[in-house]
């Protein structure tokens, strides 16, 4: 995750109007679950990789390794719908055990190969989002498309946190570790329990100065900013409208 | 006769014990500041300092005695407390218990909105006041990825942007490297220039005695010493008391004078600048 956070700031796409690629990616992703098309897939697949790697500048290597991440769970997930157990063997393959059968029907191999295809394609949706989008922009284009301004409020205070958290964690962990904090077992137990309870502590004080810092700046229960926008280029509109249509068309038509 | 003084803080007996503390963190505090000066708080930590300056904009409320900023006092209803905090501004000691945005654009953007300025208003005041503190290379940055300096200078552009007519400093050259604190510093005479009056607290008896107007001495929530640098720093005892050392500069002064390097009726140099010059 912090990795994908520090790809974002380095891509070349990230001054693009930050609700295009929002509009993008949430479209393309809902046309690959709704079509659950091989041919969708593989092109939407495609096309992210270009645009990820080849416009975005994200390292070919990172971005493979990123995409092996939900692998194991769509591994598991695939599993479940192309190998079954049962005392009849179906059309596809079949291995006794006994008086039972691991097998599998083509209609069940051909729907996991689909649902790879198709959750792979989606996941790189949101990859080209991610990866491409810094998190205050995603939140920007949020608040233009007028989600609850609680949901946003909340995505922004957990951003900044989450920094400042995993910071504070790992000075008190290097802190530890100088004191002999992991010498064996036993005493590294004790040290990820007091390092819970003193983050714990750390983030209720933390939070109580945050609260009078922005007291002191005059905050009435409503968390406003500006935030700083690129311009909305008609180019770029049209090739997603074009691009969409696209999908649809092969949706429909192969 | 003299015209009559322009007191920007007024605090009379103010007092504060924290919540479920049995000794008082203020006792009976006087203090009275002029407009436009430069004031330096000094005095051990658990003086005080911050719980004043958090009382100076209505974050706390004094269990006792009274603050009057520009003559009124401070009224602690919504208007009252956004009257004040539009006139007060701190910048904290710690900039992660300050900025809350991971953006420095929309960081800025908070104080000035949250005092009703209209949207290219308060645009323009935020990227005015980017530039003027020399945000611009790091303004994209996430706050995650900013130096101490620089998520202290946008600590200080936090505040700034709102025009205030204080600006309260809480050790603002805590844990910043020497470049960034002369930055952080041409930044605050900047402030003094645009007629804002500074409080500053700060352990640097050396700084404090070459820029400051005015010195106050903090402990055990009193105020024991308020006055001009010269003044105060001849006043051993309460230096002393605070726990602060004679300012390096002064002391070697006073040293060339008793050995006779130094004759004359010169008046003792602010800074080490000033010393060579008399030498």
């Amino acid at each position: 995750m912090l990795l994908i956070d520090k790809l974002s700031y380095q891509s070349k796409l990230r001054y693009i109007n930050a609700s295009e690629k929002l509009v993008y990616a949430v479209l393309t992703l809902v046309l690959c679950i709704l079509s659950r098309s091989v041919k969708v897939a593989v092109l939407v697949f495609t096309v992210n990789g270009i645009l990820i790697v080849g416009k975005g500048g994200i390292p070919l290597f990172r971005y493979i390794k990123l995409l092996t991440i939900p692998l194991a769970f769509l591994a598991a997930g695939t599993a479940a719908i192309m190998i079954n157990i049962s005392k009849m063997p179906l059309d596809a393959f079949a291995f006794s055990v006994g008086e039972w059968y691991i097998t599998g029907s083509r209609n069940g191999l051909y729907q996991g190969w689909k649902l790879c295809a198709t959750a792979l394609a989606a996941v790189t949706c949101l990859y080209f989002l991610s990866l491409n989008t810094v998190m205050t922009d995603i939140l920007g284009a949020c608040r233009k498309l007028r989600l609850p301004s609680l949901l946003i409020e909340l995505m922004l205070l957990i951003y900044r946190f989450i920094f400042v958290l995993f910071e504070t964690a790992s000075s008190i962990m290097i802190s530890q570790q100088s004191r002999l904090g992991n010498r064996d077992f036993k005493t590294r137990v004790r040290s990820f329990g007091a390092l819970g309870t003193s983050l714990f502590i750390l983030s209720l004080k933390r939070s109580n100065a945050l609260y009078d810092a922005m007291e002191s700046r005059c905050y009435d229960g409503r968390i406003q900013v500006l935030s700083r926008e690129q311009p909305v280029r008609v180019g770029e509109v049209v090739m997603i409208v074009l691009y969409e249509a696209v999908l649809i068309a092969v949706w429909f038509c192969l | 006769m003299k015209r009559e003084e322009d007191w920007v803080i007024e605090a009379q007996n103010v007092s504060y014990t924290y919540d479920g503390n049995t000794k008082r963190a203020l006792d009976g505090l006087n203090l009275r500041i002029r407009r436009g000066t430069k004031v330096a708080f000094m005095g051990g930590n658990g003086s005080g300092k911050s719980t004043f300056f958090l009382c100076l904009n209505g974050i706390r409320k004094p269990e006792d005695g009274r603050i009057c900023i520009e003559g009124e006092p401070i009224e602690y209803t919504r208007k009252g407390l956004l009257a004040v905090r539009s006139k007060v501004g701190i910048v904290f000691q710690e900039p992660d218990d300050q900025l809350f945005s991971a953006s420095v654009y929309e960081e800025i953007s908070f104080g000035i909105l949250n005092l009703g300025v209209d949207e290219s208003t308060a645009r323009r005041e935020v990227e005015s006041v980017i530039e003027e503190l020399e945000i611009t290379p790091f303004q994209d940055r996430p706050a995650h990825a900013l130096s101490g300096g620089q998520k202290k200078q946008v600590a200080i552009a936090d505040i700034l942007v709102m025009h205030p007519e204080v600006m309260i400093l809480d050790e603002p050259a805590a844990a910043l490297d020497p470049k960034h604190t002369k930055k952080v510093q041409e930044i605050i005479d900047g402030l003094t220039d645009k007629g804002i009056t500074v409080l500053m607290a700060t352990h640097d008896i050396d700084y404090a005695y070459a820029w400051a107007d005015e010195i106050v001495l903090m402990q055990e929530g009193k105020v024991i010493r308020q006055g001009a640098p010269a003044e105060v720093c001849a006043d051993r005892t309460a230096l002393t008391e605070a726990g602060l050392e004679v300012p390096a500069v002064l002391r070697i002064y006073e040293r060339l004078r008793e050995k006779g390097l130094l004759s004359g009726e010169a008046v003792p140099p602010r800074n080490v600048d000033g010393l060579v010059e008399i030498l």
